[in-house]
């Protein structure tokens, strides 16, 4: 049976508030631009607890737009969403990018 | 909440007295225009003296016969982004005369009071977090300007053109 | 060109160190975020998809050398190395960091640049044709009047927080190529009785969701009366347009609900007012900005130039270009050049550090060191002699801006789409590059004729769809990229909207169904009629037909 929106594991994603890069939420409490990173959750317990980091990083300047996206169920991390997967790869048109920007912390 | 104009806090003993509640003889007093309106004549009366709080959609035609008898009106911004006091106070300037205390309350930030002042705007309406300081700064921000609006400064047009004169006449209010 | 006085640099000056306080009190949390954001789109600095982007304002679409070269630093030192230039004649950098926003205005102000106003609630880049100073059709430079608007507009204290943002154009001659009736307030220079111009004065136009051509509402406007008059319409729009609801919010739906008569009448009724006091303006300030815009010391030429007729004679590729690209001036002996940033296959729009400098090289060689940006997203080179044609030519070849296809079905808008932008549902570049790479054939393109074809990748119509005569606007439906196709938009004096030809298309059918509309076209078309025109003429059906059969 296919998972329902709801079901799918989830990562926090944001942007870098001094340099705007787009970074994850890892389970070291930092914030990485590679979304492979990204500390999964896989819980409600799980998803408050990312809910509670993005409001105290959005309290601490740290970041902004802050939001818990899908992903792919299965053991690669992989947005579900076409924007949130654009956000991870890059401008699909510019591969040739390199979009990794050192983390903030 | 604190009062202050372009140069910091000043004292003020004007209260706002929701539409029930009971004018205080001889108190300076806020009112809504609905209240302003029907009670007019009791509350010229009785009060000291009399302002007036109206939003940015405020019809003012319906204001206009009190005004001279107004001691402030204040205009609340309904949020940061509501850009509407800022005609109504160049109306209130130069189209009605009003020449008393013209107050912008709400939740506007420091940086609009540059543009406040020049709409006309002589006091601020402020909350405890709000920073003087850096209103100061933010008026004091800018030197030139290229509009002419409520304030009587030379504009950048003035300065190219008329030997850095404001304007003697024209009808900008002082 | 438009030079700043010691007043015009020390606002932009001032304007660099109150946003340099404005990041440090965000950083340190005095301001919030909420409070920040108005304040820094105000600046141009905006939060896309992958970092801060910049919009850069080019007013009017001009630039000189020196800007161009300082816009290719800037792409190199702060940004990728590479730039877009946008449908309002600005230039966007895609990489920004908000950290160096304070150091990058302080370079920019040093060359006369800002990112002033180009973003917000406020009174955007005042657009005008980009063959202004040099048409044969011109009335008057539409730029004089964009310059007095682009001043009386810059923090201007009554209208810095409108209901939503607010954009002018304006045309000097009948021909319009500023799109002006797409505008809040478009201006079309014209003719008075008296012979003396004066102001066609439309408003209420505008794209994105509810797409409407602009209503006429003062045939003539003397041109001293001006600021007195557009202060009416603003502060009309200021005190009535809708604030409740984002998107029902811009001058079109006020002008819409009012009704085109009552809205003027409420304008000229404010007017009568406004125009009692000073504030339009006066004559000799107008005569000091006109100043800067008298033409360069043109050569005494006849035309024709024998080098050039030989030139295209011997080689069939650069006549091809002279046929696209190069555009008839005013002075014999002179042309207007259009550098196509539309390679086969390539991101519409776009330019490199390196290709930004070729042309600042090349245009203070050719062109009195000056550039124009379209809002088709090209750049002009306006003031070229016909006899450098042949050399400009060989020289944009090398720089990759000679693709012979100006107005044609591959000289594509497209905006920056889900690829950068934060807004977008659905990517616009892949499926401009790909139409491109179908139609590569530049005969078969010569052959179709002129065909605009307009890409947005959400309603917000940043790639002008509705304006397209075919426009194309992505959306998002359970997930997938989805592609609604319209047709018969136009953005000149005969302005319309484009009708929705049906149910939308995956990326890969589109592109079919792209070439699907040019063959009915072909098919249809009378001697010598393009496709606009035979659309006017034979109506959506039979092209929905073909697009649909079998479906």
């Amino acid at each position: 049976m296919a998972k329902t929106k709801e079901q799918l594991p989830k990562i926090l994603t944001a942007n870098d508030l001094l340099t705007g890069a787009t970074v994850y939420y890892t389970s070291a409490g930092t914030w990485s631009s590679h979304a492979a990173d990204a500390l999964v959750a896989n819980s409600p317990e799980a998803i408050d607890s990312l809910t509670k980091a993005a409001a105290d990083a959005f309290a601490a300047n740290l970041v902004i737009d802050q939001a818990i996206v899908d992903i792919d169920a299965g053991g690669e991390i992989r947005p579900a969403r076409l924007r949130e997967m654009i956000r991870a790869t890059g401008p699909t048109v510019r591969l040739d990018l390199n979009k990794s920007i050192s983390p903030i912390k | 909440m604190p009062v202050v104009d372009r140069n910091g806090p000043i004292e003020d003993s004007w209260t706002t007295l929701a539409d029930d509640a009971p004018a205080v003889k001889g108190a300076r007093a806020i009112v809504s225009l609905e209240r302003l309106k029907n009670e007019h004549n009791s509350l010229f009366a009785d009060a000291s003296e009399v302002g007036v709080e109206i939003m940015g959609d405020v019809d003012l035609e319906q204001l206009k016969p009190f005004l001279p008898q107004l001691d402030v009106v204040v205009v609340r911004f309904d949020g940061m982004k509501d850009g509407r006091p800022f005609s109504i106070g160049r109306l209130l300037r130069e189209r009605y005369d009003y020449e008393n205390d013209l107050r912008a309350a709400g939740q506007f930030i420091p940086d609009q009071a540059l543009f406040l002042l020049r709409c006309g705007f002589t006091t601020f309406d402020v909350d405890e977090n709000f920073s003087i300081d850096t209103l100061k700064r933010a008026v004091a921000a800018y030197s030139v300007w290229y509009q002419r609006a409520s304030d009587r400064t030379a504009t950048i047009l003035d300065k190219r053109h008329n030997g850095g004169a404001a304007p003697t006449n024209g009808n900008n209010a002082s | 060109m438009y030079a700043y006085d010691t007043f015009d640099q020390t606002i932009v000056r001032e304007r660099t160190s109150a946003f340099r306080d404005q990041v440090q009190r965000r950083l340190k949390g005095e301001l919030t975020e909420e409070q920040f954001r108005p304040l820094r789109l105000m600046n141009g600095l905006y939060l896309q998809l992958h970092a801060y982007m910049l919009r850069i304002a080019v007013p009017y679409g001009t630039l000189s050398v020196k800007q161009l070269r300082k816009l290719a630093e800037i792409a190199r030192k702060y940004d990728r190395g590479y730039g877009h230039f946008t449908t309002r004649q600005n230039i966007q950098f895609n990489w920004i960091k908000l950290e160096q926003m304070p150091d990058i205005l302080a370079e920019l102000a040093e060359v006369e640049m800002h990112g002033i106003q180009t973003s917000g609630n406020c009174i955007r880049n005042v657009t005008a044709d980009h063959f202004a100073g040099v048409a044969p059709d011109e009335l008057d430079d539409p730029r004089v009047v964009s310059e007095i608007i682009r001043q009386w507009s810059t923090f201007h204290p009554e209208f810095s927080f409108l209901p939503r943002k607010f954009k002018f154009a304006v045309t000097g001659a009948e021909n319009d190529r500023a799109a002006v009736q797409w505008h809040d307030i478009g201006i079309q220079l014209v003719k008075g009785d008296g012979g003396e111009v004066g102001y066609r004065i439309y408003v209420g136009g505008g794209m994105g969701r509810t797409p409407v051509i602009a209503s006429l509402i003062r045939p003539f406007l003397p041109k001293d009366q001006l600021l007195s008059y557009l202060e009416a319409i603003m502060r009309t729009y200021n005190r009535y347009g809708r604030r409740d609801n984002i998107y029902k919010a811009r001058i079109k739906i006020l002008v819409r609900d009012l009704g085109p008569e009552e809205f003027t009448r409420q304008v000229e009724e404010e007017w009568a007012e406004i125009r009692k006091t000073d504030v339009n303006l006066p004559a000799e300030e107008e005569e000091r900005i006109r100043r800067f815009f008298s033409p360069p010391t043109y050569e005494t030429i006849s035309a024709p130039v024998a080098d050039y007729e030989k030139a295209k004679s011997e080689n069939a590729a650069f006549a091809r270009w002279s046929e696209t690209n190069v555009h008839p001036h005013k002075i014999p002996g002179y042309a207007a050049v259009t550098l196509s940033l539309k390679p086969i296959g390539g991101i519409p729009g776009d330019a490199t550090a390196e290709q930004m400098e070729g042309v600042a090289d090349l245009a203070e060689q050719f062109s009195f060191g000056e550039v124009r940006v379209t809002h088709i997203q090209n750049l002009i080179l306006a003031d070229v002699k016909q006899a450098d044609l042949f050399t400009l030519w060989q020289k944009l070849s090398d720089i990759g801006f000679a693709t012979a296809n100006i107005g044609l079905v591959s000289d594509i808008i497209a905006c920056p789409g889900l690829d950068y932008c934060s807004l977008a549902n659905a990517r616009s570049i892949p499926i401009s590059q790909r139409i491109s790479e179908r139609f590569e054939d530049l005969d078969r393109q010569y052959d179709v004729g002129p065909l605009q074809i307009k890409i947005s990748g959400c309603i917000n119509a940043c790639g002008h769809h509705h304006a397209g005569h075919i426009g194309i606007l992505g959306v998002d439906r359970n997930g997938q990229e989805l592609y609604q196709v319209t047709l018969g938009g136009a953005g000149d004096e005969t302005a319309s909207v484009g009708k929705l030809i049906g149910p939308g298309f995956t990326a890969d059918e589109v592109i079919d169904v792209v070439e699907n509309v040019v063959n009915t076209y072909l098919g249809l078309r009378a001697p010598k009629e393009t496709f606009l025109a035979t659309y006017r003429r034979v109506g959506v059906e039979p092209f929905k037909e073909n697009v649909y059969a079998g479906r």
